[in-house]
């Protein structure tokens, strides 16, 4: 005899009333803008390959106040997940110097160190070479 | 014996952890380059960061860099979609469901690799 396994129901917005729930879901929700955002920089490499109008015209897109806005949410989505991203990391990342545990806190602080050392290249550079 | 089959998540997982990286050390970046310093940096010779981007996405370590941070922008989010679809009880047949989220970031990196290597 087959009998029907019990599914307990969830209901779809089960994340809404629970603040930790809503936190995880806009986490997550952070690809939303961030896979978009891919996009346009696979956009601007297809323009790139079509030569200096079609690259300048992406510029003039970039420019739009439709994607400034646009980019400004991606900006925050992207700090927000480096946030959720270096809270994670010593959960994943589990480091032993003989018996000891590398403490969460010097994972973390290395890699926020190392976001801002990215983060400063990456703005000189594009200032002094572009 | 049964023939177990190997998972593929643990492929879908690294990939999804390179990008998470890549995206909290380089993404706020290069979002305030794209937003803020290309289109508004006063440059009295408009064609200068067109040569200047041109030139680098011709070198192959540059190819390779642009390469690596857009494909794994893909998978990453790619990933989270993918379960942030479940997370919502919007469900479709997993092959189907993993091949348009996992396959489309695969396509989109090579689309990318594509036109990267015609420069």
């Amino acid at each position: 005899m087959n009998r029907n396994p019990y599914l307990q129901k969830q209901p779809a917005n089960w994340w809404v009333k629970n603040p930790y729930y809503r936190f995880y879901m806009l986490r997550e929700g952070t690809a939303i803008p961030l896979f978009l955002y891919s996009l346009l920089l696979l956009y601007g490499v297809y323009a790139l390959t079509q030569g200096e109008s079609a690259f300048n015209q992406w510029i003039a897109l970039l420019r739009s106040p439709g994607m400034i806005i646009f980019q400004l949410i991606t900006f925050l989505a992207a700090v927000f997940h480096a946030y959720t991203w270096f809270e994670l990391v010593p959960k994943i990342l589990v480091l032993r110097i003989g018996n000891h545990r590398v403490p969460d806190v010097l994972i973390k602080v290395s890699h926020w160190g190392a976001c801002i050392f990215c983060t400063v290249m990456i703005l000189v550079s594009a200032i002094y070479f572009l | 014996m049964k023939n177990y089959q190997r998972s593929n998540e643990p492929v879908a997982w690294s990939l999804f952890g390179a990008g998470g990286m890549v995206l909290a050390l380089v993404t706020p970046a290069l979002v305030i380059v794209t937003a803020l310093i290309l289109p508004f940096l006063p440059n009295a010779d408009p064609g200068h960061s067109y040569r200047v981007i041109l030139s680098f996405a011709q070198n192959w370590l540059g190819k390779l860099i642009l390469l690596a941070v857009i494909s794994l922008h893909f998978y990453h989010t790619a990933h989270r979609l993918y379960h942030g679809l479940h997370d919502l009880h919007i469900h479709g047949p997993d092959k189907v469901m993993k091949s348009i989220f996992y396959g489309g970031a695969t396509l989109l990196s090579l689309l990318t690799a594509y036109w990267l290597f015609t420069l």
